[in-house]
Order: structure tokens, then C-alpha cells, then sequence
């Protein structure tokens, strides 16, 4: 599927560094490398501030590294771009186009003619469970819903690399579960490569292949654990001994275990 | 929405009380006024007798009686409409265009700062005589001076829209692989829509403002501006009050028009204006 196949990695950080100017200058990353392999579900995971979505802006091309680099496929990153579907922590839903229309966006920017278009967004929020929505407008919708349809939105394009900055942090626990199970069904079915930023650890424990946990800012990684949890994961996976095992390890990391500090 | 207090009534019916209030209060005036307002006043150079400074209903009734059936007040609403229409239009395009070029494209705003901010502090009203003398005393330099009152307060609204609309529709549209175009098209006009609508709103307002001193420029009926001017040469109060009445009236259509028209377009906002 991808030119460089298993060998290199598709997403790359280099000894990355990055300090927001002003009077009182915040450096918020500082000499942080990771990647991310092919069909790999990473995440980052890490407290509030501690340069996640800094970092995941760099991999979606808004923002240049100040030091280090930042590289797709082998590839200095250079601007945003289709093949990095890039879902935002705020809710970027349009709020002027029905829901239809949103999903549909990244393929009117494609070119397709409306058929084509529509049986994507139709299998699409099938997908989701929002075919009665489509006609409807986002302030119709509830808050999970409306990030779900940012995430098939991005998915109607069909990138290789999904690069998700905390896009159920807004949510309450249960709503959360659901959109994290809706999440894991999806990537199940289309394996997609995954960059996926949270400061949850449960989160990031159901979801991801593989955890990198970055220190409060600046952010620096860690820990680089993998999740050897089965597929597909369940309500079960969360009550299972590995899970437990893994969060408190996660925990530890942080620097919240018992017998830290 | 704020509540509305115990027993409130509805805007509508609201402004229908407090415009009985007025026509009562008026009428109580006016029926005073014959007995205690002068009738004779100095309009220099000389005196003018049997003035009616706060014309009694009967007066106006039959001024009103006269100006239409002598078809002055309509054909005058309607020539000084179609050049507030045709001044709003003009401005509004040429307004929309540079604002969105210069909120837009940074570099084009740093070009044209200065210029904007030159007209934006020239009062238009003052370019009057210099229009006449370039435009000549026709139609076109009317329209081109309400146009141009109009086309500053668009241009700072359709500017300001533009660049508040916010970075993440722009970035998520960018990362969905929309080029400038697409962007422009369904991105940024759609949602600083409703504040440059807003700003023509404004200049709605401005341009009857302005509409009445641009007929000055070789007054000649049919025009509101005119009909106000020649009844306060005579004097005739009652033409006057007719007419300030008029184009009182004419801003609240326009103004109704644009909220209606507001409100079919945003309906996406799930909010009234």
C-alpha cells in the first residue's frame, strides 16, 4: 500500500524541539523523537501542556519544528495535505452544511461528482449510525455525534494516516466509551495508520498497539509501552488483568504511583 | 433570549403602543399649539405669516391628501428608493470584494491600510461638491455618493468577518485538501456571512442618511430629499413631517427586508439576529 511498505516508518520525529514565542517564551517539546510504523495504532499520551498537540500539529504541516524534524514516509513534512487526515481537538464540524455536506467536503475538494460523493458519505454514516442525520445540521447533534462525523469526515478520503488530537476529550465518561468502541470497530475494519494524542490512560490503553507516555513540559517521551491486549477489544478488555497491569504501570510513569514522591 | 418580563407583549405590538402614544401626545401639541406657538417667524429675509409650526391633524391630513393625489410622495419614495437601492447594491459589491481580498491576503491589506483608513475618516458627505464637479449633476454622482458611504462601513465589516472566521474550519479544510478556491467558496464566505450582512444593515441605514443630502445635488421632483427641502424654503411643516415620515418608514422596509433575508440565510446558526 505505501512506498516504503514495513521497512521505514510512516510517521518520524526527530529530536524535535519547539518553543511558542512571546514575552514569557513556553517550550513546550524539547528533543523528542518517536515514530509511528504502518498500520500502527500509536498513542501519546501525557498530562495538559505537555506539547502533545504541538506535536501532532507538526505531523499535520501547521506548524514547522524549531528544531529536530518532523517527516512522513521518509519525507520532511511541508504543509498539510489529504493523505494525513487530521482531526482537530476543537469542534471543527462546519456548522453552515448539513452533515452530509461535511462528511462530503475532502471529496468535493477531490473533485467527484455528487454520485460518487454520495455513496461514500452514505456508507460512511451508516458506519456511524447517522443516516437519518444527514440532512440535518450540526447544531442538531450532540457533542459525540458531532466528533464522530469530524472523524468519517476525515476518513471519507481514505488517508493512510489518521492524526487524532484528543477528539473525545470534550465528552463525558460514557459518551467517551461509546465513541472509543465506535473508533476501535472502525480501525478494525480499515487499518489505518494512527497517531492518536490523550491524556487518558484508560483511552489510550483500549485504543492504541503501542503507548509513548511524554513528561510534563517539556515534553520529552518517557516510557514506550506496547499494549499486548487481543483484538477486537471489548468490554472485557477493560476489566482484564492486562489492562490493569498496563494503567498503573502508566501511572508509575507519571510519576503518580504509590511509591513515587 | 433575556426573559420577557411578566405580561410582556411582543416588540410588534410594543412599537404600536408607543407610536399611539406619540400620534395622542402629538395631537394634544399640536391642538395646543395653535393657540400658544407663533404663527408669524423670521425665516430671513423676511416674515412669514400663518406658519403652522406643529400642524394639526386636519393639516396634515390634507397635505397627505395632496401629496398623493398629486402623486409627489410615492413617485418621490420611489425614485429616492431606487437610488438608495442602486447606491447599497454598488457599494455593497464593491465593499464585499476588497474586503475579502484584503482580510484575505495579509500583504493586500498591508498595501491598502492606509487608503482604507483615509476614507474611513473622510466624511463621505464632504466628497459631495468634489462628486459634482467629477460625476457631474446627474444620477451618477447621487448613487456614487451613497455608494461610496456605503462600500467604507462594508469593506471594515466584510475585512473584520473575514478574519475572525476561525483557524480550525480553516485548518480542518486544509488538511480535507481544499485548495484556496473551495476554501473562499465554502468556507470563509458562508460563515463571515451573517457580519457582512450585519454591516449592510448599517449602511442601509447611512445611505438614506446620506440620500437626502445627494439630493441637493440640482434638486428636482420627484425626490425625498427635494420634497424636504422645498417644504422647509415655503415653510410647510406638514410636507416636512410627511416626509421625514416617509423615509422613516422606507429604512424600517429596507431594514425588515434584510432580516428577513438574514434569517433565511442562517438558519444553519439556530439563533435570530
Amino acid at each position: 500500500m505505501t512506498a516504503t511498505g514495513s521497512q521505514g516508518p510512516r510517521l518520524e520525529a526527530v529530536d524535535v524541539g519547539y518553543t511558542y514565542p512571546g514575552r514569557k517564551a513556553t517550550q513546550a517539546l524539547d528533543g523528542l523523537s518517536l515514530e509511528v510504523r504502518d498500520n500502527e495504532f500509536l498513542a501519546v499520551l501525557g498530562p495538559v501542556g505537555c506539547g502533545k498537540t504541538t506535536l501532532l500539529r507538526m505531523f499535520a504541516g501547521f506548524l514547522r519544528p524549531a528544531k529536530g524534524s518532523v517527516r512522513c514516509d521518509g519525507a520532511d513534512v511541508d504543509g498539510p495535505g489529504p493523505q494525513r487526515g487530521y482531526v482537530l481537538q476543537e469542534n471543527a464540524i462546519f456548522p453552515w452544511m448539513t452533515v452530509r455536506e461535511n462528511v462530503e467536503f475532502g471529496l468535493l475538494a477531490k473533485g467527484l461528482d455528487p454520485g460518487a460523493r454520495r455513496s461514500v458519505s452514505g456508507e460512511l454514516l451508516d458506519l456511524i449510525g447517522l443516516s437519518s442525520f444527514e440532512a440535518a445540521h450540526p447544531k442538531e447533534l450532540s457533542a459525540g455525534m458531532s466528533k464522530m462525523v469530524e472523524v468519517v469526515r476525515v476518513l471519507a478520503t481514505d488517508p493512510s494516516i489518521l492524526l487524532l488530537d484528543e477528539p473525545f476529550g470534550a465528552l463525558d465518561a460514557q459518551t467517551r466509551a461509546r465513541m472509543q468502541d465506535a473508533l476501535a470497530r472502525l480501525w478494525e475494519q480499515r487499518r489505518k495508520t494512527v497517531l492518536f494524542v490523550t491524556h487518558d490512560a484508560e483511552e489510550a490503553i483500549h485504543l492504541a498497539d503501542r503507548i509513548v507516555v511524554l513528561s510534563p513540559r517539556p515534553g520529552r517521551v518517557m516510557a514506550d509501552l506496547e499494549v499486548d491486549l487481543p483484538r477486537p477489544r471489548s468490554l472485557e478488555t477493560r476489566f482484564s488483568p492486562g489492562f490493569s497491569a498496563l494503567k498503573r504501570r502508566i501511572w508509575e510513569v507519571l510519576g503518580l504511583g504509590a511509591a513515587a514522591r | 433570549m433575556a426573559a420577557v418580563p411578566r405580561g410582556g407583549w411582543t416588540r410588534a405590538r410594543r412599537a404600536l403602543l408607543a407610536l399611539a402614544a406619540l400620534a395622542l401626545l402629538y395631537g394634544i401639541a399640536s391642538e395646543l399649539g395653535r393657540y400658544w406657538l407663533p404663527h408669524r417667524i423670521w425665516l430671513a429675509p423676511h416674515y412669514v405669516e400663518d406658519a403652522e409650526l406643529l400642524p394639526p391633524y386636519r393639516s396634515l391630513g390634507e397635505e397627505m391628501a395632496f401629496l398623493l393625489e398629486s402623486g409627489i410622495l410615492l413617485s418621490s419614495a420611489a425614485v429616492s428608493a431606487g437610488r438608495v437601492l442602486a447606491g447599497v447594491v454598488l457599494g455593497s459589491a464593491v465593499g464585499i470584494v476588497l474586503g475579502v481580498a484584503t482580510g484575505r491576503r495579509p500583504r493586500l491589506e498591508y498595501l491598502a491600510d492606509p487608503w482604507v483608513t483615509f476614507f474611513r475618516f473622510t466624511p463621505a458627505l464632504a466628497l459631495l461638491p468634489l462628486y459634482v464637479l467629477w460625476f457631474g449633476y446627474g444620477e451618477s454622482s447621487k448613487v456614487l455618493l451613497i455608494a461610496t458611504n456605503v462600500a467604507v462601513v462594508v469593506l471594515l465589516g466584510a475585512q473584520h468577518a473575514v478574519r475572525s472566521v476561525p483557524h480550525v474550519y480553516l485548518e480542518a479544510a486544509a488538511s480535507l485538501g481544499a485548495g484556496r478556491g473551495l476554501v473562499l467558496r465554502r468556507i470563509v464566505l458562508p460563515m463571515s456571512f451573517p457580519e457582512v450582512f450585519a454591516s449592510i444593515r448599517i449602511a442601509v441605514g447611512l445611505a438614506w442618511v446620506t440620500i437626502v443630502v445627494a439630493e441637493l445635488i440640482d434638486p428636482r421632483m420627484p425626490s425625498l430629499g427635494y420634497l424636504l427641502t422645498l417644504s422647509g424654503a415655503y415653510p410647510r411643516v406638514a410636507s416636512m413631517l410627511i416626509a421625514i415620515g416617509t423615509i422613516g418608514a422606507l429604512v424600517l422596509a429596507f431594514d425588515m427586508v434584510a432580516l428577513f433575508l438574514h434569517a433565511r440565510t442562517t438558519r444553519w446558526m439556530g439563533r435570530a439576529a
